[in-house]
């Protein structure tokens, strides 16, 4: 690392806050001038990268990914290194707090700990219905998510929800479906030769973005003379689009469709050998080129030839999500690219879809995750009168939910709703009781990363820095309400670290036993940041021909219709925002988008002829409407959009959440119609249709980046394909990396 | 020659000029009292909020981080050439018509100078340690960076400064002199200090006139580095647009003009108010006008060749400049530069326009306005365009900015204020040598007296 | 060789190419455009490691931007075939830098290691520097800055804050190649070897864009970057000399 005095030991010791003078005898690892690291896990995204923190006097300096962690090796993304403002935060929850006035008011009064925690066990226990208890958590992995089913348990309530925004529930489904593995595989980009992704904004914010990168980076100039081609299909370029050879755009809610399209091409090319290859041609009948292309906009001797490339490729690999999988017909649309995966056979090998072995740490979770439509029954439930408790985890569903799931209305049905997030965000804004947890730098925890990287990889998360402000680990929020609630029998942990340690007592035993012990393993696995074993998935695949049979990918539909809402809304996870969970850190606020430079605010992308058309200029304010809502966002011309598209990232337009989020921009989330995928129940966030107005206003938003084209000028230069990169032939060296295990 | 209606005594140069000097009327007063005050508010109060916030204060940004504050401080050097440059020049040409107005015009340079100077402390990020420029041994044992153009500025303005201190001191004794014998009371005292004993011998005037051609002629080329000096502060950056061998000469050129122009504003208001129609006339008028005229032609001839070089080599960088001056953001002012600069001045060709007084000051105010548009879109418009078209970026003066250059007008009006009440603003004994020597009447003993 | 000789043949050979060789080391940076996504993690990565201030909505509303590296974007082309490129721009360190020579004070000058050092205590904020800047990539604090209470606890205690009036620029994380010669020196006298050191950008990159080394070790990556047939400097044509060199984008169409 070159730059601090190396890894020490990595246990840290809690400091009490109070203390303002110095140590006269300092712990262990307060050497002055001499930085000490630790390693955890990255808590910003649910990839899972793990990271080392280097501290000095106890602070939290920098964040750098740790080099020993197979996901990112070493590298991190810019919300990665902008965890360092989450626990430095100046809006961070500080104390436990009670709602003094209305719900909503904002007006809390500060309690303490024992009361906090008395109050929502008493309540708890009064409880009539266990089922009427709900526990909607971000999603979290390891033995968190343990510790929340075994809550659950006691408590003998089945409502324990994992409810982020972003995730992939039509992937899952997609993958169930057609593979029977209902988990996130493992995408080796790395030795892939051809990237073909619908609409997966892999670099950006799909799944794991670090790895992709590295995977990206290695592929591209890593490899010698082979240099791997990546095609990228979507209606609005992202940054993966930008980095493509190819950018390909189809109709919105069309690519399954074209994935089929190449699907059929590869068969009718007689480029595929399997035994059910008759069934694969009858069911790709319909989807001929001229089909596709009258479906999708894609030229019929495009799918031809990208399905030539596709198929030639050694190995290729295709990719779908973001907005593809958005749509009613997203998990069709991936059940298409998945098989396309299987056609030219890269299941299960390098530069392929590598499925995972099953969590060594924690359990799946994947049962558990909440989707669109458990968060309409959720709310539902609540205007029944079914919901008494509600618990709240570091989840945002009043900012992250379109308005027509009727959440925000139905908590008034609810009696106590009870928050252990960090932040005052919109949801913690309505919550009775506040319990506010430490941020992930502050916490004990563990990980088994997904999607993995094809073998078990797990890590500890532990505390960098001790407690800012009077926060528990969510882990001993939990411990300490069993606690109160006499559960103490089958949750009998004195504290989340000790809960972690025990658990890896289990993963310790699954190798040999090491002569040094539990404690030298621990000691091992704290300092190097990551365990791994050489276990893998090697269940085999075979697809059942009923699932050849009825594939199939149908139109999508959208909410409005084309004559009075003439765009299709496409909105997309912010490089900087995610979710809209890095609105309250003022890094990511001033990092310019890397598309169009913007900082500090909200944008509608545009095609440039179509502002041409309606007299649209770059900082008129439009007023964007949809048949839920409407917003006011100022407009930005984009070249690489479809004429008939508009993008807008998400992630601003929070009203609570912060002095640097608040009343910032717009949420394109409010006017997303409660569209579905009939299949997966997840939000088909891109199959809302809009209208757009001149509000006759100006607010050009601030940008970084002045002039966009080089007028000749030759300061970014670019050389003609070294040799034929699609299609080559390249020998395959790759081998995914190894971790000793312990 | 200056003979009026009634025949001008050499007694009378002296009366006026000590006139001028001894009787204030009210409106003196309230124009100075105005001009401290416009000082006070628009110079040192927007600058000391700029000390305290930091340059934020003022619209400069990235990457064009040089602005108003820096034009101001051209066109004040600018200024300044006319007065020592031109007063040398027509000396060793031995023209009549400088005699009456140079006194001035060497004053304007003087203060023009001490206004750029205050104009670069008001520019630099931390003023306070702004004597670290200057060459004196310390205990850091650093020296500034003598390679710098920006070093070559500090040292070519000192010594211009010091030779036109020097020049114009030299030049004033004879009349602080011929003032001394004809005031009480502390001007007297003054008038003897600065005087140095001066009796009028001939040794005395022999020596004077020596030194003074002698200086004169030094300070030629020095003012003609000075101009080319600063303009190397631009020409030497690497900035399309900037990096022309042109603008040695296009700055000396414009310096010139823009203080030419200047000479006649003030000529025009020293004539006005301090009654000197006698000593300043048609004449001085219709030459500066000449002059002016040259030097409108050259300078237009030099804009026309930096729009056909930025043309004609193609590159698109430099191209780019030229649009953007021509059709910009900034494009407005460059039309209005030409115009008062370029196209104006054409109406100097007629003899009738270059004697009437009114005309001319308003024309004058407009070569100036014109050259300090010219400065500010060499600064501010070209670094909003250079090389990487992703940080280009539009300039645009804050009010802090704009009131600081109101506020060093006002300043320079004060200094010059007092200058005209201190010192005297004609040069009593070269306004003599213009006039007809008087006969001399046998045993008149007044007139040898007064000698 | 007398004075006269040693002066002339030393000035016949500065800033010349090779001219720092002699120095210690020649610390060079190699960026490669074909695996540039643009995702901005080294903005970020040395937005925290160098104290970088936030200068907030208002001021970047009027232009003042504070970032040592940025991400410029040009696009290319129209849709459907729009390419947009991206290209990491931060201090080339050229060897024959133009703000060497123009800053009076002497607050930038060129280091032992073939840096061009910025001394934010001998600024006096003329800006002269980053006029002459070709890449335009030295940024001025025009105000004080301001971190909301508890954010400072983040700063990097090796890195100086600096105050306004003062003009600061990429360093190639200069604390951590001393941290670097330090430990080296400690080690035994050794000269630093390459993946000693890395400056923040370079580590965080996810797709292994921004490579770091020393280029007078000629099996460091940088020196095999320099010899890649796709190396190129940008705005090569002013002759800066600069110490980042670029491998270009392939652009492989149809």
């Amino acid at each position: 690392m070159g730059a601090g005095g190396g890894f020490m030991l990595a246990e840290s010791i809690k400091h009490p806050v109070e203390h303002l003078i110095p140590y006269a005898v300092p712990p262990e690892e307060f050497s002055s001038g001499i930085a000490t690291w630790y390693n955890s896990i990255c808590g910003m995204c649910p990839a899972g990268c793990g990271i080392s923190v280097r501290t000095r006097e106890g602070r939290a300096k920098k964040i750098e990914g740790n080099p020993s962690h197979p996901v990112n090796q070493g590298r991190l993304c810019a919300l990665g290194q902008a965890g360092l403002q989450v626990l430095y935060n100046p809006d961070r929850l500080t104390a436990p707090m009670l709602q003094s006035g209305e719900r909503g008011s904002g007006e809390f009064v500060q309690t303490t700990w024992n009361e906090g925690l008395s109050e929502v066990a008493s309540r708890l226990s009064a409880s009539t219905n266990n089922d009427g208890i709900y526990f909607v958590s971000e999603g979290v992995r390891g033995h968190l998510a343990n510790l929340f089913e075994l809550f659950m348990n006691e408590l003998g309530s089945a409502n324990l929800l994992h409810y982020d925004f972003a995730h992939p529930h039509s992937l899952y489904a997609a993958n169930n479906h057609i593979f029977g593995e209902r988990q996130l595989p493992y995408y080796d980009i790395r030795n892939s030769r051809y990237l073909l992704s619908f609409g997966a904004d892999y670099l950006n914010d799909w799944l794991s973005p670090v790895h992709h990168g590295l995977g990206f980076g290695h592929s591209r100039q890593g490899n010698g003379d082979a240099r791997g081609r990546f095609v990228q299909i979507e209606p609005r370029m992202s940054i993966s689009g930008a980095s493509a050879d190819e950018w390909i755009p189809a109709t919105p809610g069309s690519e399954g469709i074209l994935a089929l399209g190449i699907a059929q091409q590869i068969l009718a090319g007689g480029n595929y050998q399997g035994t059910d290859a008759d069934d694969w041609n009858a069911a790709l009948a319909t989807y001929s080129a001229a089909y596709v292309e009258d479906k999708t906009g894609v030229p019929a001797d495009t799918v031809a030839r990208i399905a030539s490339e596709f198929s030639h490729a050694e190995p290729g690999l295709a990719i779908g999500g973001g907005a593809a999988g958005n749509h009613t017909n997203g998990v069709d649309t991936l059940v298409a690219v998945n098989a396309l995966n299987y056609l030219v056979g890269n299941i299960g090998k390098p530069g392929g879809v590598v499925f995972n072995p099953d969590p060594v740490v924690g359990s799946s979770t994947a049962g558990r995750q909440a989707n669109f439509a458990a968060m309409q029954d959720l709310a539902e439930n609540a205007r029944q009168g079914a919901i008494e408790v509600l618990i709240i985890n570091n989840t945002n569903p009043l900012f992250t939910l379109p308005p027509g799931a009727g959440l925000k209305e139905a908590l008034a049905s609810i009696p106590l709703v009870v928050s252990l997030s960090s932040f005052m965000d919109e949801t913690t804004a309505m919550a009775d009781i506040i319990l506010p947890s430490h941020t992930y730098l502050e916490s004990w925890g563990d990980d088994m990363p997904q999607p993995g990287v094809g073998f078990s990889v797990g890590a500890v998360s532990q505390p960098v820095v001790s407690p800012l402000y009077n926060t528990r680990a969510t882990g001993d929020i939990i411990l300490g309400l069993a606690g109160k609630m006499g559960l103490g029998e089958a949750m009998g942990w004195d504290s989340m670290e000790d809960y972690i340690k025990d658990s890896w007592r289990n993963v310790y035993e699954r190798g040999s036993p090491d002569a040094g012990g539990f404690d030298s393993f621990w000691r091992e696995v704290l300092t190097s940041g990551a365990w791994g074993e050489n276990t893998r998935n090697s269940n085999s695949v075979v697809i059942d021909k009923q699932v050849i049979d009825n594939i199939a990918v149908a139109e999508a539909e959208f909410s409005g219709n084309p004559d009075e809402y003439p765009f299709v809304l496409h909105p997309y996870l912010s490089t900087t925002l995610y979710d809209g969970r890095g609105a309250n850190l003022p890094w990511m606020q001033e990092l310019p988008d890397p598309m169009t430079s913007i900082v500090y605010g909200s944008w509608v992308e545009l095609n440039p002829q179509t502002a041409n058309e309606m007299g649209i200029q770059d900082g008129d304010l439009l007023r964007i409407t949809s048949e839920h809502g409407s917003i006011e966002v100022p407009a930005v011309t984009f070249p690489a959009i479809m004429p008939d598209v508009v993008a807008m990232p998400i992630g601003q337009g929070h009203e609570e959440f912060g002095r640097y989020a608040r009343n910032r921009g717009s949420n394109p989330i409010q006017i997303l119609a409660p569209n579905m995928d009939a299949v997966s129940g997840s939000l088909a966030t891109s199959a809302t249709r809009v209208s757009l107005a001149q509000t006759g206003r100006r607010a050009a938003p601030v940008k970084t980046g002045g002039e966009s084209r080089q007028l000749g000028r030759n300061i970014v230069q670019s050389t003609g394909a070294d040799g034929d990169s699609a299609g080559h032939s390249a020998k395959l060296n790759s081998i995914p990396i190894v971790v000793d295990p312990a | 020659m200056g003979n009026e209606e009634r025949q001008m005594q050499f007694a009378d140069v002296n009366d006026d000029v000590v006139r001028s000097l001894t009787e204030t009327g009210r409106s003196y007063y309230i124009a100075l009292a105005t001009a401290i005050f416009v000082m006070l508010a628009c110079f040192f109060f927007p600058w000391f909020y700029q000390l305290y916030y930091g340059i934020g204060a003022a619209g400069m940004n990235h990457p064009t981080v040089w602005g108003t504050y820096l034009a101001s401080f051209v066109f004040w050097i600018g200024l300044s050439h006319s007065g020592t440059l031109l007063s040398c020049v027509l000396h060793i040409t031995n023209s009549e018509w400088r005699k009456a107005m140079y006194r001035s015009a060497e004053a304007m340079t003087l203060f023009s100078l001490m206004v750029a100077a205050t104009m670069v402390m008001v520019h630099v990020g931390r003023p306070w340690f702004i004597h670290w420029a200057l060459p004196y041994p310390n205990q850091m044992e650093l020296w500034p960076n003598f390679r710098s153009p920006l070093m070559f500025d500090v040292m070519a303005i000192t010594t211009y400064v010091t030779g036109s201190l020097i020049f114009i001191y030299m030049g004033s004794i004879p009349d602080f002199a011929a003032v001394r014998d004809r005031t009480t009371g502390w001007r007297h005292h003054l008038y003897v200090l600065l005087s140095l004993g001066w009796r009028g011998t001939d040794t005395e005037w022999h020596r004077l006139g020596w030194a003074y051609t002698f200086l004169a002629v030094l300070i030629i080329p020095l003012a003609v580095s000075v101009h080319s000096i600063v303009s190397w502060d631009f020409a030497m950056s690497l900035v399309p647009g900037l990096h022309q061998t042109i603008f040695a000469p296009y700055f000396v050129v414009g310096a010139i003009y823009s203080g030419t122009a200047g000479i006649v504003t003030v000529m025009y208001v020293l004539r006005k108010y301090m009654n000197f129609e006698h000593f300043i006339t048609k004449l001085h008028f219709d030459n500066l006008g000449k002059l002016l005229l040259v030097l409108s032609l050259i300078w237009t001839y030099i804009n026309i060749l930096e729009l056909f070089t930025g043309w004609f080599s193609g590159t698109s960088t430099e191209y780019e400049q030229l649009k953007y001056k021509l059709f910009g953001f900034y494009a407005p002012l460059y039309w209005e530069m030409i115009l008062f600069c370029a196209v104006a001045p054409l109406l100097l060709i007629s003899k009738k326009f270059r004697t009437s007084f009114v005309p001319m000051l308003i024309l004058s105010i407009a070569i100036n306005i014109g050259m300090y548009t010219e400065r500010f879109l060499i600064i501010g418009a070209t670094l909003s365009r250079q090389y990487l078209p992703n940080a280009w970026r539009v300039y645009v003066p804050s009010l802090v900015e704009i009131s600081i250059l109101v506020g060093s007008l006002a300043t320079f009006i004060t200094l010059f204020l007092l200058f005209v009440k201190i010192f005297p603003s004609v040069s009593i004994y070269e306004v003599k040598e213009t006039m007809e020597t008087p006969k001399s009447k046998k045993g008149d003993t007044e007139w040898q007296a007064a000698h | 060789m007398n004075i006269m000789e040693r002066f002339i043949s030393s000035w016949q050979k500065y800033r010349k190419p090779g001219y720092y060789e002699d120095f210690d080391y020649a610390w060079t940076m190699s960026i490669d455009l074909d695996r540039c996504t643009g995702c901005s993690a080294c903005v970020t990565a040395c937005q925290a490691e160098n104290n970088i201030p936030i200068v907030g909505e208002k001021e970047l509303a009027k232009g003042r931007e504070m970032h040592w590296i940025r991400i410029e974007r040009y696009w290319e082309g129209e849709y459907p075939n729009a390419k947009l490129k991206f290209i990491p721009m931060l201090c080339q360190q050229c060897d024959a830098a133009p703000c060497e020579t123009v800053c009076p004070v002497s607050a930038t000058y060129h280091n032992q290691d073939g840096l061009n050092t910025q001394v934010y205590n001998r600024c006096i904020g003329t800006r002269s520097c980053a006029v002459y800047c070709p890449y335009e990539v030295r940024y001025f604090n025009y105000n004080s800055h301001h971190w909301d209470s508890p954010l400072e606890q983040q700063l990097n205690p090796d890195v100086s804050v600096r105050e306004k009036g003062v003009m600061e620029k990429c360093t190639f994380c200069i604390q951590r190649v001393r941290q670097a010669k330090d430990h080296a020196k400690d080690d035994g006298r050794r000269r630093v070897q390459e993946g000693d050191i890395q400056p923040a950008c370079v580590q965080t990159c996810p797709s292994e864009a921004l490579v770091f080394g020393d280029r007078k070790d000629s099996n460091s990556k940088v020196a095999k970057s320099l010899a890649d047939p796709r190396a190129y400097h940008v705005l090569d044509e002013l002759n800066t000399l600069p110490s980042v060199v670029y491998l270009k984008k392939v652009d492989s169409d149809g």
